[in-house]
């Protein structure tokens, strides 16, 4: 076939999907978040805990996927748990996705406001923003895949080069003694690290669109593998940098960071302006990613075309943007989205699996 | 429970920005589609290539034929008074016509030549022909066994198939000949209407490679495009194409190596082209591309035989029209846009660093004056103090704010730069300096634009004059002015924005199947040598991947 018609992806575009996915507003925040739960500089030992845990998650999804070749979730949960609790589960994770898109671009704009526009109003930073998301998202999924791959190489050498830049602050000191406290602190880090994995579930409807099907146990663990290189580097060189205390006092530590110091004789004396233009574009596949998972939830729960739902996602996702109050507000939502990302992991794709195990033995049984 | 949930339930003002945030797109949806379906009217459309499939034969019928109209066309009546009758009342009164009646000595007999002024030799005419007619041609050479044609020695001989073919063709610079006992009108000699030599190509100079360029003749840009080299691969299909007035075309390619598939695909396409006239090759273009509304060209267009045939040989195919110095070239990506033959002639190293040159000039064009508005008007703290502070120094007679202030000299340099294409060539550097350096200078002293202002917009310009494709330069100095109201409007954010809405743009964009941003995305690492990079020749071991060649491979040995 020389013009492909089948609107599937390959497996390193599914790779960089779910990583776009994954890797957000946690780059920003993270060092924050997990110092403040675990209060000692282990905070690394907990992203690495959480990022085997989150492996194992998506090792499952993978595999229940796999039994389903060609459905996404929407599509064979109803056939694991029956019509109404399956449908009922998967318009939960497909709100659930409207929510994640809300507060993706709710903390875009608030960075945005702060750093860059100060005195726009809000609704001029996040409604241009959902209509550039619209645009992509009408084009498929091979679109969106498309752009993550043009953009995740620019993400990455940026922030490397930013990191780099920054180990001049670097001090080892910063992240020592490992384990004072001993494996306490580090299990009160788990809860908020493996909130930065939350998106991950959009492995669930991944596997469906994967041209092959069968790497997709590779190419999922490497496209949450390299979010958590990327989370564990941010961690160690802000923390390493700032140490633990200023870290938890700073509404945006890596920013503060990268601030913190001047490059003389360069075009741009601070890196903070390539770290927000990465950033923000990471933001925008971030956002792409769950605007056009939630979109494809309610089509394919409801039966209806992709295109329309896609229209009315915007004015929806635009008002979950917009309830938080305060930036207060904006990191409980956060909170809130990774307690009802743990729920939903329950319920969806360990629940099913059980349901899913049990009914094929007891096919076998009776067979 | 409850108070905190309508506490949290954003007033009105936020509902209505929503309703504003749904109907913009469903608006732009809803244009969109009306603009597609207006303007794909007697155009290719994808909708359309499968109706098309079922219509292929009676469409391939029409562009094998002459016209619409010969399938009613008159057929010759084999009376030699009656179809001169009837040639001299359907064409005769055009006043550069010559009918030419003479006989035939040897066969008792008499005929008639009938050509235009101006389209042929005529002292071939008159010496030879005449002559070979008059007193050498016999019934045996009328009369040939071997097929509908007589053997007479002409190079270029043809029957006509009807009257209506044999009129155009004449009228077309063709030497006609009707003889008395002859069935049908005979066809001899070419036209060889006025033309002018071969020159260097214009909008394509080289300082290395060939100084050929292609010329307004069909048959001799085929002959160009064969005199690469000794190949039996290189295959060339005619149509004629055209309601009205038609036109000779040519599809190129090289028959072991092109996709089958894109090779129908162009096929099909060219065969729906419904148009009374093909002026030039940028109606083919036009016709036959896949977004109409795409800033982007997705059919290149060239004067140099090189570079067509250097296409060739990656599986491309070519589209040649009569008429016109300019080849079109079938699949296009973006990267075709920025390279040039050179980066090849050239050895590999300053060739991989011209063409990373001409990218960074690629973006400049595109986003600096951009850049400067959402630094000077938004973030003046993002860029070094020292240099915020002397610009905005040198600003500060400036009444405008930033985006006026680009927006005029930047207008006026694209005004300076369409008007120097109509200058005279004596005129042409005079006003230059004049436009350039003293209307800039001028400004600058008058206060209404920053030298600073006028550094980037001259970078600008002779970035966008470095990109190798005129066309590509088009398109990236009108993307640039939308660039600078993004800016305008959100600062570096909208610059951000712009920027992710080009890439969703180009990702979407394809080219007769092929997306236009391959290699990049969908990634192709083989064929990331030939991107950035210009790698050794010793190591571009096989064709491009996203061709899908029948042959990829470039040397015997891989």
């Amino acid at each position: 076939m020389f013009t492909r018609t089948d609107d599937k992806i390959t497996a390193s575009q599914a790779a960089v999907f779910l990583n776009n996915s994954v890797l957000g507003a946690g780059i920003l925040t993270l060092p924050r978040g997990v110092s403040e739960a675990v209060k000692t500089p282990d905070s690394w030992i907990s992203i690495l805990l959480s990022g085997v845990i989150v492996m194992l998650v998506i090792l499952l999804m993978v595999k229940l996927s796999q039994q389903f070749p060609g459905q996404t979730v929407f599509q064979y949960a109803g056939r694991i748990s029956g019509k109404f609790i399956g449908g009922l589960l998967c318009l939960l994770l497909a709100i659930y996705f409207v929510v994640l898109a809300g507060f993706e671009i709710r903390s875009l704009a608030e960075v945005t406001l702060f750093f860059l526009l100060e005195g726009t109003p809000i609704w001029a930073v996040i409604v241009p923003f959902i209509w550039a998301g619209t645009y992509l998202v009408c084009g498929g999924i091979n679109s969106i895949a498309r752009v993550f791959q043009i953009i995740l190489p620019i993400s990455i050498v940026v922030l490397l080069i930013s990191y780099g830049v920054s180990l001049r602050l670097f001090n080892l000191d910063h992240l020592r003694p490992v384990l004072s406290d001993g494996i306490a602190p580090v299990l009160r880090g788990l809860k908020p690290t493996v909130l930065v994995y939350t998106g991950c579930e959009v492995t669930m409807t991944l596997v469906a669109f994967m041209q092959q099907p069968r790497q997709a146990v590779k190419a999922m663990l490497a496209g949450i593998g390299l979010p958590l290189c990327l989370y564990l580097l941010t961690v160690l060189v802000v923390i390493g940098g700032l140490s633990i205390d200023s870290a938890i006092t700073s509404t945006w530590p890596t920013i503060d960071l990268i601030r913190s110091f001047e490059i003389t004789g360069f075009f741009v004396e601070r890196l903070e302006f390539p770290l927000m233009v990465i950033w923000l574009m990471q933001m925008f596949c971030n956002f792409c990613s769950f605007f056009f998972q939630a979109s494809l939830g309610f089509s394919q729960i409801f039966r209806l075309k992709l295109k329309p739902v896609i229209f009315v996602m915007v004015p929806l996702i635009f008002l979950a943007s917009m309830v938080p109050k305060s930036v207060g507000d904006v990191f409980a939502l956060g909170d809130a989205i990774g307690n009802m990302g743990i729920a939903l992991f329950i319920l969806i794709p360990l629940l099913h699996s059980g349901i899913w195990l049990l009914r094929k033995k007891g096919v076998k049984q009776n067979g | 429970m409850l108070s905190s949930i309508i506490a949290h339930i954003p007033d009105w003002l936020v509902f209505f920005q929503a309703a504003i945030a749904f109907l913009l797109p469903v608006g732009a949806n809803y244009l969109y589609n009306i603009l597609n379906a207006w303007g794909n009217t007697g155009r290719f459309t994808a909708a359309a290539a499968g109706r098309n499939a079922a219509h292929k034969d009676k469409t391939a019928l029409s562009a094998s034929q002459p016209s619409p109209s010969s399938a009613s066309g008159t057929p010759f009546s084999g009376n030699y008074a009656a179809d001169l009758q009837a040639i001299r009342s359907a064409i005769g009164s055009n006043s550069d016509l010559h009918f030419r009646e003479f006989p035939l000595t040897k066969l008792h007999t008499k005929g008639t030549l009938i050509y235009v002024d101006g389209m042929q030799n005529d002292r071939l005419l008159n010496l030879r022909i005449m002559e070979y007619l008059m007193f050498e041609a016999t019934a045996d050479t009328l009369a040939s066994p071997l097929n509908s044609v007589p053997a007479m020695p002409f190079s270029d001989l043809t029957a006509a198939a009807d009257l209506t073919a044999f009129n155009r063709s004449v009228l077309f610079g063709h030497a006609g000949l009707l003889i008395d006992g002859m069935p049908h009108g005979l066809l001899i000699e070419l036209p060889g209407g006025a033309n002018r030599s071969v020159t260097e190509p214009v909008s394509e100079a080289l300082l290395r490679g060939p100084r050929l360029g292609f010329s307004e003749v069909l048959s001799e840009n085929t002959s160009m495009l064969r005199c690469q080299g000794f190949s039996d691969g290189l295959e060339l299909k005619s149509y004629r194409i055209g309601n009205q007035m038609q036109k000779d075309l040519v599809i190129a390619y090289m028959k072991d190596i092109v996709n089958p598939e894109l090779l129908q695909e162009v096929e099909t396409r060219i065969s729906t082209i419904d148009s009374d006239f093909l002026a030039e090759s940028g109606y083919v273009e036009q016709l036959i591309e896949d977004n109409w509304l795409s800033p982007f060209q997705q059919v290149q267009n060239t004067e140099r035989p090189d570079r067509v045939i250097s296409a060739l040989m990656e599986g491309r195919i070519a589209i040649l029209l009569n008429g016109t110095p300019f080849a079109l070239i079938v699949p296009v990506t973006f990267s075709m846009l920025l390279q040039s033959p050179e980066d090849y002639y050239e050895r590999w190293l300053p060739g991989s660093l011209l063409r990373m040159l001409r990218f960074a000039a690629a973006f400049l064009a595109l986003m600096a004056p951009a850049l400067y508005i959402s630094f000077i008007s938004f973030h003046p703290g993002l860029i070094p103090t020292e240099l915020a502070i002397s610009i905005i120094e040198a600003r500060q007679g400036v009444p405008f704010p930033s985006i006026i202030e680009v927006l005029i000299l930047e207008v006026s340099i694209e005004i300076l730069r369409e008007a120097g294409i109509r200058l005279p060539k004596p005129v042409g550097p005079a006003m230059g300096i004049v436009g350039g350096l003293i209307i800039g200078d001028a400004a600058v002293n008058a206060g209404i634009v920053s030298p600073f202002l006028v550094i980037v917009v001259a970078v600008t310009a002779i970035s966008s004059f470095s990109i190798p494709m005129y066309s590509a330069g088009i398109t990236l100095r009108l993307l640039r002015f939308a660039g600078m109201l993004f800016a305008a409007f959100l600062g570096m954010f909208g610059t951000i924005l712009f920027f992710l809405l080009l890439c969703s743009h180009l990702t979407k964009l394809k080219s007769f199947g092929v997306p236009y941003l391959t290699p990049v995305s969908p990634f192709r690492l083989r064929d990331w040598k030939d991107l950035f990079f210009r790698a050794p020749l010793s190591l571009m071991k096989r064709r491009p991947a996203m061709l899908k060649t029948q042959n990829d491979r470039r040397k015997s040995k891989v």
